[in-house]
Formats: C-alpha cells, sequence, structure tokens
C-alpha cells in the first residue's frame, strides 16, 4: 500500500470514527482494505472515545431519565429470563423431569421409596411440631375450635398473635419505592418461615380502582434470584387508613430479605416490571420479637 | 471495583442497572448532552444508549480499554447513528468560544477515567493546530467543514490534522494499531 493510498484510508478510517461514513464513503473503504481496516477501526473507535472524555464537565443524569433506564433494564433483563426460563423450566417442571428419568433409568422404585421416606419424616416432624408448639399457641387453640380460628380473628389479631408467638418470626418496615405521588407509605411486614403465613400492616397507601390496577406483592428470599421474587400475592385497598393484610406466598419462603409492592394490572403479573414500586421492606435482621 | 460492573451486567444481575447508572449515567448524559444539545434528544438517546450498553456488555475486554472508554465508544455509535438522521450544528453564537477555548481543562480537572487522563497528556504532546483539530471535531463535534471554514485551514490540512492526532493518541494509550498505520502518523 503506498502512502497516498495508505493516508486515504486513515482518513476514512478517522472519519468513520469520528462522524461515521456516508455509503460511498463506506463502500470506497471496503474497497482500500476491508479485513485489516476493521482491526484499525476498533482501535480507533476507542481511541476517538478516550479523546471525548478529555476536560468533559459531567452533568448528573435526570431523575425521571434514571428512572426509566433502569425500567428499561429490567424489562431487558426480564426478557433475558424469560428465554432462559424456557431453556431452563423452572423447579417444578425440573422436579418432573427427574421423576420421567428415574422412571426410565428403571431406578424408580429407590425414588420412590425415597419419596416415600421423606414425606414420613415431614409428617413425622409436622406431628412433633404440633405436639411440642409454643404455649400460647395452645392457649388460642383451647380457646376456639381450630376450624373456627381463622374466621374468628381479623388479620390484625392474627398479626398481633404471630408477633406475640415464639417463634422465627421477622418484621421489617416499609419505606417508600418509586412512585412520585406515594410518600406516606409507613407500616411494617411481619412473616414466619415456619409458619409460611405474615401479614402487611399499612398507612398511607391509597385506595386503587380495582378496574385498572392492583397492588402486588413480592417476596426476595435468600433462596430465590433477585430477579425471580416469590409472587406474595395481590391485594386491593378499598379506603385510607391503616390496612393488615394476609400474605398470600405461592412459593415456600427460606429467609425473605426484601418485600416490595409494586402496582400492576388487575389480577397480577407474572413477572413485574417494577416501574411502580408503591414500597419496599428490607429485613434487617431475622429476630424473635418479644412482643 | 468499576471493572465488575459490566461483568455483572453479563451474568444478569439486575442490581448492576443501578451501580452502572451511577458510574455512568453522568458520563453518558455529558456526552449526549455535548453531541446533540436538545435536551429532548439527549433524553431518547441516552436510554436506547443504555439499552445499547445491557447488550453489548459481554464484548468489554478490560484488557483493550477501561469500562469508561467502552461505555463512551457505545454512547458515540449511538449518537453518531442519531446525528447522521438529524441536523445537529454547533450555533453560530458559540462558535467564537468554541474556537478560543483553550485546552487547558485536563490540567485542573479531575479526568473521569485514567485513559481521559492519558489522552489529555497525548493531546498535549501535539501540535497546537492538531490539538485544536481533535477538540473541535471529538470534542466539540464540529466537521471537517465546519472547522476549515472557522479556522482557515484548507479542508486536506484538517484532515491530515485530524489523522495524524487521532493515530497518536491511540498509539500513547496503546490501543494497538499495525505497521503501517504507524506511518500514517508522520
Amino acid at each position: 500500500m503506498n502512502e497516498k493510498t495508505n493516508d486515504m484510508l486513515f482518513d476514512l478510517l478517522t472519519k468513520k470514527a469520528v462522524y461515521g461514513l456516508e455509503e460511498a464513503e463506506q463502500g470506497h473503504l471496503d474497497d482500500l482494505d476491508a479485513g485489516t481496516a476493521e482491526m484499525e477501526f476498533r482501535s480507533l473507535e476507542l481511541a476517538v472515545a478516550a479523546i471525548s472524555t478529555v476536560g468533559l464537565e459531567e452533568e448528573e443524569l435526570p431523575f425521571h431519565l434514571r428512572s426509566k433506564i433502569i425500567e428499561d433494564g429490567e424489562h431487558h433483563f426480564a426478557e433475558a429470563r424469560t428465554f432462559v426460563s424456557e431453556l431452563w423450566p423452572p423447579a417444578t417442571s425440573r422436579l418432573s423431569s427427574v421423576s420421567e428419568k428415574d422412571d426410565v433409568s428403571g431406578g424408580s422404585w429407590f425414588g420412590w421409596f425415597g419419596w416415600a421416606a421423606a414425606a414420613m419424616a415431614c409428617i413425622a416432624l409436622a406431628l412433633n411440631l404440633w405436639f411440642t408448639r409454643p404455649q400460647p399457641s395452645v392457649e388460642v387453640a383451647q380457646n376456639k375450635p381450630p376450624v373456627d380460628t381463622p374466621r374468628s380473628l381479623s388479620p390484625t389479631e392474627l398479626r398481633d398473635q404471630m408477633l406475640k408467638a415464639a417463634t422465627g418470626t421477622i418484621k421489617a418496615a416499609w419505606t417508600i419505592g418509586n412512585v412520585k405521588e406515594l410518600t406516606q407509605v409507613v407500616g411494617d411486614v411481619v412473616w414466619s418461615d415456619d409458619s409460611q403465613k405474615g401479614y402487611m400492616r399499612l398507612q398511607g397507601l391509597p385506595a386503587n380502582d380495582v378496574a385498572k390496577e392492583t397492588y402486588q406483592l413480592w417476596i426476595f428470599d435468600k433462596t430465590q434470584d433477585a430477579a425471580t421474587p416469590i409472587d406474595g400475592g395481590t391485594f386491593d385497598v378499598k379506603s385510607d387508613g391503616e390496612v393488615v393484610i394476609p400474605i398470600n406466598a405461592k412459593l415456600k419462603t427460606q429467609g425473605p430479605q426484601m418485600f416490595a409492592i409494586t402496582i400492576e394490572k388487575p389480577g397480577g403479573v407474572v413477572v413485574s416490571k417494577r416501574g411502580r414500586i408503591a414500597a419496599l421492606a428490607k429485613v434487617e435482621t431475622q429476630t424473635k420479637p418479644t412482643a | 471495583m468499576t471493572q465488575a460492573i459490566l461483568q455483572r451486567i453479563t451474568d444478569g444481575d439486575g442490581s448492576a442497572v443501578q451501580d452502572c447508572l451511577d458510574k455512568y449515567g453522568g458520563l453518558v448524559w455529558s456526552i449526549a448532552r455535548k453531541m446533540l444539545r436538545n435536551s429532548e434528544d439527549a433524553e431518547d438517546a441516552v436510554q436506547e444508549i443504555f439499552v445499547d450498553i445491557w447488550k453489548n456488555a459481554e464484548r468489554f475486554d478490560e484488557s483493550k480499554s477501561s469500562e469508561t472508554t467502552f461505555i463512551a465508544m457505545i454512547a458515540r455509535r449511538r449518537l453518531i447513528d442519531r446525528i447522521r438522521y438529524a441536523t445537529r450544528r454547533i450555533t453560530a453564537e458559540s462558535l467564537d468560544d468554541v474556537l478560543l477555548e483553550p485546552f487547558t481543562r485536563g490540567d485542573k480537572d479531575m479526568q473521569v477515567s485514567l485513559e481521559a487522563g492519558q489522552a489529555a497528556e497525548a493531546m498535549r504532546s501535539l501540535r497546537p493546530e492538531q490539538q485544536q483539530v481533535l477538540r473541535l471535531s471529538i470534542i466539540q463535534g464540529m466537521s471537517h467543514q465546519e472547522i476549515s471554514e472557522a479556522t482557515g485551514m484548507p479542508l486536506g490540512t484538517v484532515k491530515t490534522h485530524a489523522r495524524r492526532g487521532i493515530l497518536h493518541v491511540r498509539e500513547s494509550l496503546g490501543l494497538g494499531g499495525t505497521n503501517f498505520s504507524r506511518e500514517a502518523t508522520v
């Protein structure tokens, strides 16, 4: 390559890195040297990028734009997760696959024996827990027939009962999310992994128009990827003031680390875009409340 | 720590989005504002740029550049595409200021990355005309023709200064290049 052609090549490459090229110019570049030009271009593009940051006076990204980008990011990751989940089905499907595999391999009897043993162990454990359960629960059971208990106690009373029980109940305070209008949301969430029950106490969450939207709880459990929190159920708020809502977790939790309430379309969603987060409650410590 | 953000994005770590915005949101926004001027265009462009970043994070190679430079490169690519579909030029009122602006910021301000500091150092070692052409073209976004008209330099000279200046900076930053590219820096 002579000097003139070389200069022409690099004129085009630098122009491409700084301004981009017209179609005809790109064609000219390809004619000059397609292979080497591509390698050269990549490093020139980086050099130009480095120069573009020289003496750059950084302005802060506007808050509303930041929120949009976060929403885009969530959407992008949700799409990626959907793709992954199609390739790798969720846990329940995987269990089915394992059973089928056992049948094919001829090891099903051992598999069934294992499952049966595990089920019996669970029953034994449940009976043991029942007969050795803490005294306050016994009192409740004695005062009222077990069948009547859920009906006769309000969510508020059940929540209080849970807090008084000497079990590993966790409690976390609500803080505001990313919905500009919702700046007064307070209250707490209590949850017991042992009983797989819990309650949200909320104040400042406005009544929702059930025809347009619903609230949905998400539980970020330590056993789950943060990208796929456990659905804690949908709920509606019908009046202002304090409300206590039972949690309806769709999967077993084993150590929630954060709870989030999002605003979704009626009926809720399978994967939230997290565009409108009404409230968040981060679990700081998992302690046994004294009262 | 900084180097880990794009890797975390590649790994699907959703929390890396916030960290990426904390670290590079201002950089991308500032580059967009500089190149597009119009705030609404810049907002649209910055949204597109971050989608590009999520998609291209896996292409980042820390042995070739810093994250800052890589992200600035993705930002510029998108902005160049947008500019090619729209008219964007520095206003006549600001042109004099741009031409008179000395290249001294790099001396006194904290640079956004190590490479930006090195690039500033490399630019200072260029001839004043080359510095001016790089500043006007890359930092201020003027076309070669506009630089020629504004400075009185022949168009061919502007192109030569741009080519040699960029190649010199690339070499100073250790960003690679072939043997015959070195001939072009002379």
